[in-house]
């Protein structure tokens, strides 16, 4: 049954089909994003944050870095709210291949990218637990990117354009009539309803996911997901990002995000994106490869790791039109392969994902006659909330809260929750210590209509992710949260369950690092949910 | 010699137990104050999302370090929060109000008395018409209270007139800090008599400053660190002649054995740790080696302890009551958690109603006692406890001073 139309539908709410969708909207297409699960559900929240200024490729592959340096600044520009603004470094350590420094000096020189070299002495009283093997340390401006906030901010900019989505929103057949697309049939993931989507156009950025999505429209399109691994320590180990300065390899990044700092990566080929597990041994190599940069890094404490896949694209044979060489592929099935309606994004980066969308619709407006230029470098993601409404609001929230909120709620909802607090004071408790969210922030956050579970407000909270990996935030928020689920839609707000779940999820990032620190806190969570509230019903 | 971690370092061990929020004195007392897990270990997290905010209601915490105690996992929480309080004045010295900067350098205004002739006498006269004028309350002090008043002789004048025993081969240091050097100064005396008759000259040293306990509540960190830095140095300099350093104050050793390295991360601190002794610790150390003078009470006479929590947050027991129990003393702990004053803490107007909540325990069990007098070696929850039940209050050594003395 058709439900619904559009003239563009994308499928997959990463960072590269919501980028897509706020470009399509600003270009004045009429485009409806639709993902599976909740938004950034693959690549574009499993990833390392990363705002590439470009070093890591400048000795390898110097359009990347390029193409890295400029929409680093860009999106220092446009993103206020989810970018980071930080410095990165580049550090040699003693062992590293000292004929790797004049290359890359030289490499970033070429694509643009600022250096400096900074004396040993200023490097460790930037960053005071750099490893006393030092030898070298070079300034670049990496930055931080927050993938959950710019990928929803990415949407709400689309939104004001006309731009639409639905989320939990699986698209599982696509329906082609005399060579051409003519419309996808959905599945809702939360009523298990399926229907149909009329479009003229069928956009897949599915991520590592492409070429199923491909297979569906009987293509054979090869992407093939390479699963990177990473590690959340519980506090900023450094205020900037940090790589080691050498050939790229596993394990050679930090970055610090928040309250936390990221360590990564490595990249192992699988065969099916869903596949996100983690084992003990990607983790012991990181280690061992981060204290050479960060000697105490085994004192401090491990949070969880997880996982995530990257779109890698493998062209067939040497095609010329299709070309991989600048890191991501725009394919037109129509060309490609004679099927009318349909095109494909894949590969790239997350700190190029607003490039490839402009470069993608350059290929895709005409087609629908459509010649607007691109404006998305022109305009920020979303208004910043006000100083005059941050100040107003500090007399309510959590100290260190503020700034943290106002970016995250944005200058709607931000003033929303701002008077809730203000109205009623109950709802001014911390729910989550860990990283201060309050109940009215939960609240508001709970109503949305693409809120279904407590991971879906703790992606858009941050509730859940510090210290105590949803201890206490749990029990506290999954009644609250789920009476609100309950209001909005039958069949929704079994707490119980949804508490077990979220808890479930953290834990799968703690089993593997299960250790020191680590195993504390687990034990703690066992403590708590299996003996004194006996989740489990005593069953094993 | 490897440091332990810092105090910054140890809130990563934080597991949200929350069971320093379960003991936190002023918690229960006060729901102003967000706790110590939240304020300690949770902020120091978070610090980096806004340099200019903080945390209001750290000006609650005592330094109490109860969430010391209690912590499972080793966290600084009171060091932590002391360091945040520092990094606040620092960048706003403005905000210091005259009763920090009194309560804090009280050691300042007792060496300027001592230079004047009759300059004690008269500052206690004007203490008590200011009192009575209730110029206190305008400073910022509790006007309820009555601040300590100065010794017409403090304890550095008194030592020197103190005619030791020719012969004693053994030598302490002793470290009276700024109430029994000013305030109180007989306790000093009862401790020399105590360390003679065991045995022991005491040596003084004039070069000694205020531990700086005072100060880093007040959050002037940095004049805490220069008279860190002069003791640990004078404490070293006897630690290579085998002399032991001994204080009678328990916030005073507090300082020397721990705080100074939890909140300056030197190595020449924690060396100068090992060297530093609470007076019934190094008594008990004594008695354990069968070298301390036998004596036994037989008086019937009722007291009761109260353990400060300074004194607690040194993790050996409570070796005062132990000790005098041993010798027959009739007393027995109050076990009642905090006083409510922690050092200069109840001195402030604004801490003043929290304080004596606080003590309120304290106070109804030393009431229905029946003691005669409180034994407890903290001056000022001695202090806290003659203003809270107008009981008689005296120093555990005072104590076996007397017994010896029998
Ligand atoms: C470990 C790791 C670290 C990385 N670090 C960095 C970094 O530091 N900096 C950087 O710039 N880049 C980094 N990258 C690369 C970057 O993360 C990716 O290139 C980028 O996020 C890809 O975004 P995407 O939208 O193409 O894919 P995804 O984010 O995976 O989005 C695809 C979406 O499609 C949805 N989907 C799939 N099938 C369907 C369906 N049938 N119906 C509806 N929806 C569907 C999925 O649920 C998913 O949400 C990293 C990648 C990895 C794996
Ligand atoms: S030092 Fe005392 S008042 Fe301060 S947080 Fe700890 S227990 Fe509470
Ligand atoms: S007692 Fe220690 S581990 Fe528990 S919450 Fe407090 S600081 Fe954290």
């Amino acid at each position: 049954m058709v439900k619904d139309k559009a003239t563009v539908v994308v499928v997959g709410g990463g960072a590269t089909g919501v980028g897509i969708l706020r470009d399509l909207s600003m270009r004045g297409i009429d485009a409806l994003l639709i993902e599976k699960l909740d938004m950034v559900n693959g690549a574009s929240s499993r990833y390392h944050g990363l705002l590439h200024s470009g070093a890591r490729y400048a000795v390898r592959d110097q359009e990347a870095a390029k193409e890295c340096i400029e929409e680093n600044t860009i999106l220092r520009r446009i993103g206020k709210s989810c970018v980071e603004a930080i410095s990165g470094m580049f550090v040699q350590v003693e062992g590293d291949d000292p004929d790797f420094v004049d290359p890359w000096v030289k490499g970033c020189a070429e694509s643009g990218i600022k250096t400096r070299e900074l004396s040993k002495e200023e490097a460790w009283s930037l960053e005071p637990n750099l490893s006393r093997k030092l030898v070298r340390a070079f300034e670049v401006p990496d930055g931080a990117i927050d993938g959950f906030r710019m990928s929803w901010q990415n949407v709400q900019s689309a939104v004001r354009y006309g731009g639409r989505y639905k989320t939990y929103t699986e698209l599982i057949k696509i329906n082609i009539e005399s060579g051409a697309v003519k419309s996808i049939t959905v599945r809702d993931n939360v009523t298990k309803e399926e229907y149909d989507i009329e479009c003229e156009i069928l956009v897949n950025a599915a991520g590592p996911w492409a070429g199923k999505v491909a297979q569906m429209a009987g293509l054979d399109c090869s992407v093939s997901p390479s699963k990177g691994t990473l590690i959340a320590f519980n506090q900023r180990i450094s205020n900037r990002v940090v790589n080691r300065l050498r050939k790229p390899s596993n394990g050679d990044i930090f970055v610090p995000h928040g309250s936390i700092t990221i360590l990564g990566t490595s990249s192992i080929t699988i065969p099916d994106p869903e596949d996100t597990s983690t084992s003990w041994e990607e983790v012991e190599e990181l280690m061992k490869t981060g204290e050479g940069v960060f000697e105490h890094l085994r004192d401090y404490r491990i949070l969880r790791v997880f996982a995530g896949s990257r779109p890698l694209y493998v062209p067939k044979g040497a095609d010329g039109g299709r070309n991989a060489s600048r890191g991501f592929v725009t394919l037109d099935h129509e060309k490609e392969d004679g099927l009318k309606g349909m095109m494909t994004i894949c590969g790239g980066k997350f700190t190029t994902y607003r490039l490839m969308a402009e470069k993608f619709c350059d290929v895709l407006a005409p087609k629908l006659g459509n010649t607007a230029k691109c404006r998305t470098a022109e305009e920020d993601l979303v208004p910043a909330v006000s100083e005059a409404d941050k100040k107003a609001a500090r007399q309510y929230f959590p100290s260190y809260g503020v700034n943290l909120a106002a970016t995250r709620l944005g200058t709607e909802k931000f003033p929303e929750v701002v008077k809730t607090l203000k109205e009623n004071p109950e709802t001014r408790e911390v729910l989550c210590e860990c990283e201060n969210v309050t109940m009215a922030e939960v609240m508001r956050i709970a109503q949305e209509p693409t809120s279904h579970s407590v991971a879906d407000v703790r992606r858009r909270t941050r509730l859940g992710m510090g210290t105590c990996q949803g201890n206490y935030c749990a029990i506290r928020s999954a009644a609250i949260a789920n009476k609100l689920f309950k209001d909005k839609l039958e069949g929704c707000g079994d707490s119980l369950s949804d508490m077990k779940n979220f808890l479930q999820a953290r834990w799968k990032g703690i089993t593997p690092v299960m250790a020191g620190k680590t195993l504390r806190e687990a034990e703690m969570t066992r403590g708590m949910y299996e003996v004194l509230f006996n989740v489990n019903g005593g069953r094993r | 010699m490897e440091l332990e971690e810092r105090a910054r370092d140890s809130a990563d061990n934080c597991i949200a137990c929350t069971s320093c929020v379960a003991v936190c004195p002023v918690t229960k007392a006060n729901p102003d104050y967000r706790g110590p897990k939240l304020v300690g270990p949770a902020h120091n997290r978070m610090h980096f999302s806004d340099e200019s905010d903080y945390e209001d209601s750290l000006k609650l915490c005592s330094n109490c370090k109860n969430c010391d105690i209690t912590c499972p996992n080793g966290v600084s929480v009171a060091t932590l929060n002391m360091l945040e309080r520092a990094k606040y004045y620092k960048a706003h010295p403005e905000k210091h109000t005259q009763a920090d900067q009194m309560l804090s350098h009280n050691f300042q205004m007792a060496d300027m008395l001592k230079s004047i002739p009759f300059g004690r006498t008269c500052a206690n006269i004007g203490m008590s018409i200011g009192e009575a004028m209730g110029m206190m309350g305008a400073m910022g002090i509790a006007p309820q209270r009555k601040s300590p008043r100065f010794a017409t002789k403090y304890f550095r004048e008194m030592y020197k007139e103190i005619k030791q025993p020719e012969g004693l081969t053994k030598e302490v240091l002793f470290f009276p800090g700024c109430f029994i050097d000013v305030n109180d100064p007989e306790v000093g005396v009862a401790f020399v008599k105590v360390m003679n008759a065991n045995g022991y000259k005491v040596l003084m040293d004039d070069r000694f400053k205020c531990c700086g306990s005072p100060l880093v509540v007040g959050g002037y960190l940095d004049e805490a660190r220069s008279h860190a830095d002069n003791n640990v140095a004078i404490i070293n300099e006897y630690a290579a002649k085998n002399i032991p350093v001994i204080a009678c104050c328990t916030s005073c050793s507090l300082m020397l054995k721990a705080e100074y390295t939890e909140l300056f991360a030197q190595e020449e601190m924690a060396q100068a740790a090992k060297n530093v002794y609470d007076a019934f610790e190094f008594l008990t150390i004594l008695a354990e080696k069968g070298e301390l003078k036998k004596v036994h009470v037989s008086s019937d006479k009722k007291f009761i302890y109260h353990a400060p929590c300074h004194l607690r947050a040194q993790g050996m027991g409570m070796p005062a009551v132990d000790l005098l129990k041993e010798i027959g003393v009739n007393i027995d702990s109050a076990d009642a958690g905090c006083c409510g004053m922690s050092g200069s803490y109840g001195f402030h107007k604004e801490n003043y109603e929290t304080s004596m909540k606080i003590g309120s325990e304290l106070f109804d069990k030393i009431n229905a006692s029946g003691a005669h007098k409180v034994v407890c070696d903290c001056g000022t929850c001695r202090e806290q406890i003659k203003h809270g039940t107008n009981a008689k209050t005296t120093h555990p050594i005072q104590v076996l001073a007397k017994a010896y003395e029998q």
